[in-house]
């Protein structure tokens, strides 16, 4: 280990240097408690701190709000990254380990350039704790508290100097002039880091901690949390590894110039999950409770491979009612419910185009439009650059971030299938923000599009197979790609059977494609309606969805169903294949949740250990059905 | 296309959110610019008769008088607004309704001449009329007011968060009020939206914008307890702006 000796006295003149060239932030008193601030001036800097109210590479790196673009009418402008030279001094390990997994959140997969350019002009000196906080239990995780990695520079007090560590060539560059330490500064270093490990008593039994959650998600202890839990989510906002946010568009009061922003969001929020029509995914605070505290000791490591708690005790110290994650476990620890075997959900492996601005919305004008009953259109988009369209292409299933800049953005799936060249289409139902803007809008307009994203139908696995289609109302948009795709290569596949309900006539979608789908070979079409109006005619089947499966005459051992509707309508679809017979392996559900960005960072849309952006919307059901508080 | 018209209506209040709208000097000229004012007794001397696209009402409803006036005001506005806590939750005229008193013994207790006087318990307007949005808070916000005018002007949901006041407390990193300084403060349980104005400048949170959505005001309550607070006092705190609302009542009942 490479290490040097900062005198206590020279303090001063080594931060002094430091600002030459970097804004250094570092912790200094307010009030009785401590935030990391710009330090002006050096007396100022408190480095015996305990802990800090909101962790300093989250509160400046992952900032509480920031500006994604700005726009005018809908062109739409970068805002440029002015970033300078900055240094966190003074991190404790728990905080720096907190930076690296949020690390993992926006510089993988889709890096996001906002983060990545605080990222990497920011030098981080880390602070061993020689006297550890009493909330703090990093030791569980072994996040503290001395730093390992990921630091420039790490100093250690002891006494009347600082041991400086170099972790970096950055790091390397600002002890030039630093005498080497000495045999004797090691053993010192070694002996207080001993003493502070011993400190720290409060601890998580952290082995095998994701199978005893999930095997407990129904304890007791839970009840008890909500019942005291005042909803306030300040430990979301301390917690060091916590990223959602949400984005949402501001205007002016011309109404046409505006900014895009994102700001920190809250899991434990009610309106966290809200979509159009006030509809609320998450609203039991208890669901909302777990949805947190497992997301901390064991979603993050699911799907990042990273810590999701650091250990640093700032949502017990936050907390009014001091709602403690170690007293939790301990109490679920003590009376565990009888074991039974879990299976711990794995994201599926993510192929993605990192090249790309997973934020930059490419302009697509409006080609035409056509309505498909009062409230849902199908609008035919095309890019307009060209390059963009030819290079666009996309699988039965995923979706688009649709953009109407000063309204919104949107997570909707693609109607159209890629075998459709120069153009591709959404089928959209007005109901909210976005989509009542979308609705205004005409042909020659234009709107914002990134994607496509997530995962969609299988239809590489369905070959050779009997496929059954199960839609009811608008979740017959996604399906539609399935359909024209079977079309185009008709002899791959076996038997085909579509399966429609909605709750009126008037409400079907596609009606004028029906004679063309009904002539596609050994296809068949059953529809079904929950209500016919007096005076309408319908020669079909009514009542739910599920009525159909009498009509099936796919091979049961065979095929492979695709599902999408509302949450209820899939529901009760998977419980009555279920029933007859049918096995889980074989069923396929497309999911709809909240998203702000559809890249797995904004966490709207976690269910669970499950992203439904990146890891569906479309899961084979035999991979969800167990996940802790099921699915639907 | 023509300005969409507004009008400004009052009941029992203090007109504090009226003013907060005349306070708005920075962008009040750009308001007048994309808007009608129509009706705004407290500003303009030419006020003009409905229909309004837009009606902002401020205060509570307390008499058979100005409830006559809500359902006319209703009738004439497209999109109506409860503008302040007093017209969202009650507001401070609610008190009363928790006062133990008959309404006549109150009556007595204000007014001297009680010959022409009528009252009944103050209510938010949404307990007598459809509401379409609400602007919390006493006064409410100017900066969500203007974000409410800029979305009405776009046919769009404001989509307001009413999560705690906690969270714009901490990303403002106060001390908090409980922990450090064993203050009852009502933000754990009181909608955002304010800037964690009171909590900023050292003093607890009241609850003016009422309860967060899916607040735990119950225990909320306990921890006052814990922290000393009479039983009066609790129910005092939970029944000063919001009294009304079911959120708050639980709270008062819990202790």
């Amino acid at each position: 280990m490479e290490a040097y000796i900062l005198p206590k006295a020279e303090l001063g003149n080594f931060v002094a240097a430091l600002k030459k060239d970097n804004e250094v932030l570092g912790p200094v008193a307010k009030g009785d408690e401590y935030v990391f601030a710009p330090i002006e001036d050096v007396e100022a800097l408190c480095l015996d701190y305990d802990t800090t109210i909101l962790p300093p590479a989250k509160k400046f790196i992952h900032m509480p709000g920031e500006v994604l673009y700005e726009f005018e009418g809908v062109v739409e402008g970068k805002t440029p990254e002015k970033v300078g030279k900055r240094v966190l001094f003074g991190v404790h390990a728990c905080d720096l380990n907190g930076l690296l997994s949020l690390d993992k959140v926006f510089l993988e997969t889709y890096p996001d350039p906002y983060y990545k350019a605080r990222r990497e002009n920011t030098a981080i000196v880390a602070l061993n704790c020689v006297s550890p906080c009493s909330d703090g239990f990093c030791a569980s995780f072994n996040t503290g508290p001395s730093a390992d990695i990921g630091f420039d520079l790490c100093l250690t007090d002891l006494g009347d100097r600082y041991m400086v560590e170099v972790g970096s060539n950055k790091g390397r560059e600002m002890v030039k002039g630093l005498n080497a330490a000495s045999n004797e500064d090691f053993i010192a270093r070694n002996r207080s880091l001993r003493v502070a490990q011993q400190q720290i008593t409060r601890r998580i039994d952290a082995d095998n901690l994701g199978v005893l959650l999930h095997q407990n998600y129904d304890h007791p202890v839970w009840r008890e949390v909500k019942e005291e839990c005042l909803a306030c989510g300040s430990c979301t906002s301390v917690c060091p590894t916590c990223y959602c946010f949400g984005v949402k568009d501001y205007v002016d009061l011309t109404l046409e110039k505006g900014e895009r922003q994102r700001f920190w969001d809250s899991c434990m929020f009610y309106e966290f999950s809200r979509v159009a029509m006030d509809h609320i995914f998450v609203p039991d605070r208890e669901t909302r409770i777990k949805q947190r505290m497992y997301h901390k000791l064991t979603y993050y490591q699911q799907q990042f491979e990273a810590p999701g708690c650091v250990g640093c005790g700032r949502c017990v110290t936050t907390c009014i009612k001091r709602i403690d994650p170690v007293e939790i476990v301990a109490k679920i620890q003590a009376d565990p419910k009888p074991e039974k075997e879990v299976k711990l959900y794995t994201p599926p492996e993510k192929k993605v185009k990192p090249e790309l601005d997973p934020w930059e919305p490419q302009k697509a004008v409006i080609k035409s439009i056509k309505q498909q009953t009062p409230d849902v259109r199908t609008y035919t988009f095309a890019f307009v650059d060209p390059e963009v369209q030819e290079a666009y292409t996309y699988d039965p299933g995923v979706f688009n971030m649709i953009s109407v800049f000063g309204v919104g953005e949107s997570a909707i799936s693609i109607s159209s299938c890629a075998d459709l060249k120069g153009v591709f289409q959404h089928t959209i139902r007005a109901v909210g923000n976005v989509t009542n803007a979308l609705a205004e809008l005409k042909e020659g307009d234009i709107v914002g599009i990134r994607g496509p994203f997530g995962f969609g139908w299988p239809v590489e696995e369905m070959k050779g197979k009997d496929v059954l289609l199960v839609a009811g109302g608008i979740g017959l948009a996604p399906l539609r790609p399935v359909i024209k795709y079977i079309q185009a290569r008709r002899n791959e596949y076996g038997k085909f059977e579509i399966l429609y309900g909605c709750r009126t006539p008037e409400g079907m979608l596609f009606t004028d494609e029906y004679d063309e789908w009904r002539k596609i070979p050994d296809t068949r079409l059953h529809l079904t309606v929950d209500l016919v109006p007096p005076g309408c005619e319908w020669g079909h089947c009514i009542g739910v969805v599920t009525t159909l499966f009498n009509k099936i005459s796919v091979d049961k051992a065979n095929t492979v169903v695709l599902t999408c509707g509302p949450d209820i309508m899939m529901k009760f679809v998977v419980l009555d294949l279920l029933k007859r017979g049918w096995s889980p392996e074989q069923i396929y559900v497309s999911l709809e949740r909240r998203m702000s960005c559809g890249i797995k960072k904004c966490g709207n849309c976690q269910m669970g250990p499950v992203f439904v952006c990146q890891d569906g919307p479309v899961f084979r059901y035999a991979d969800i059905m167990d996940l802790p508080g099921g699915v639907f | 296309m023509a300005k969409p018209t507004i009008a400004f209506f009052k009941f029992s209040s203090c007109a504090g959110c009226q003013l907060n709208v005349l306070n708005l000097e920075p962008v009040l000229l750009d308001i007048v610019g994309a808007v009608d004012i129509r009706y705004f007794v407290m500003a303009k001397r030419e006020n003009f008769e409905g229909p309004y696209d837009i009606g902002f009402v401020e205060g509570a409803v307390t008499s058979p008088r100005e409830l006559m006036e809500l359902k006319k005001i209703r009738e004439e506005c497209k999109i109506l607004v409860a503008q302040g806590a007093c017209a969202c939750h009650g507001g401070i005229p609610s008190v009363k309704n928790f006062s133990g008193m008959t309404q006549r013994e109150m009556e007595e207790k204000v007014y001297t001449e009680l010959w022409d006087l009528k009252s009944f318990p103050a209510h938010g307007i949404d307990y007598y009329v459809k509401v379409d949005a609400y602007l919390k808070g006493c006064p409410m916000d100017k900066d969500e007011f203007v974000m409410l005018v800029k979305s009405a002007l776009k046919g769009l949901n404001p989509l307001f968060r009413y999560h705690s006041v906690c969270n714009e407390c901490k990303l403002k990193e106060n001390n908090c009020l409980v922990l450090t300084k064993g203050i009852p403060c009502m933000g754990t349980v009181t909608a955002a939206g304010c800037g964690a104005q009171c909590p900023s400048l050292g003093r607890a949170c009241e609850g003016c914008r009422g309860p967060a959505s899916d607040c735990n005001a119950a225990s909320l309550a306990r921890t006052f307890i814990d922290l000393g607070l009479s039983r009066d006092d609790v129910v005092r705190k939970f029944r000063k702006y919001a009294g009304n609302t079911p959120e708050f009542s639980k709270g008062a009942e819990a202790v």
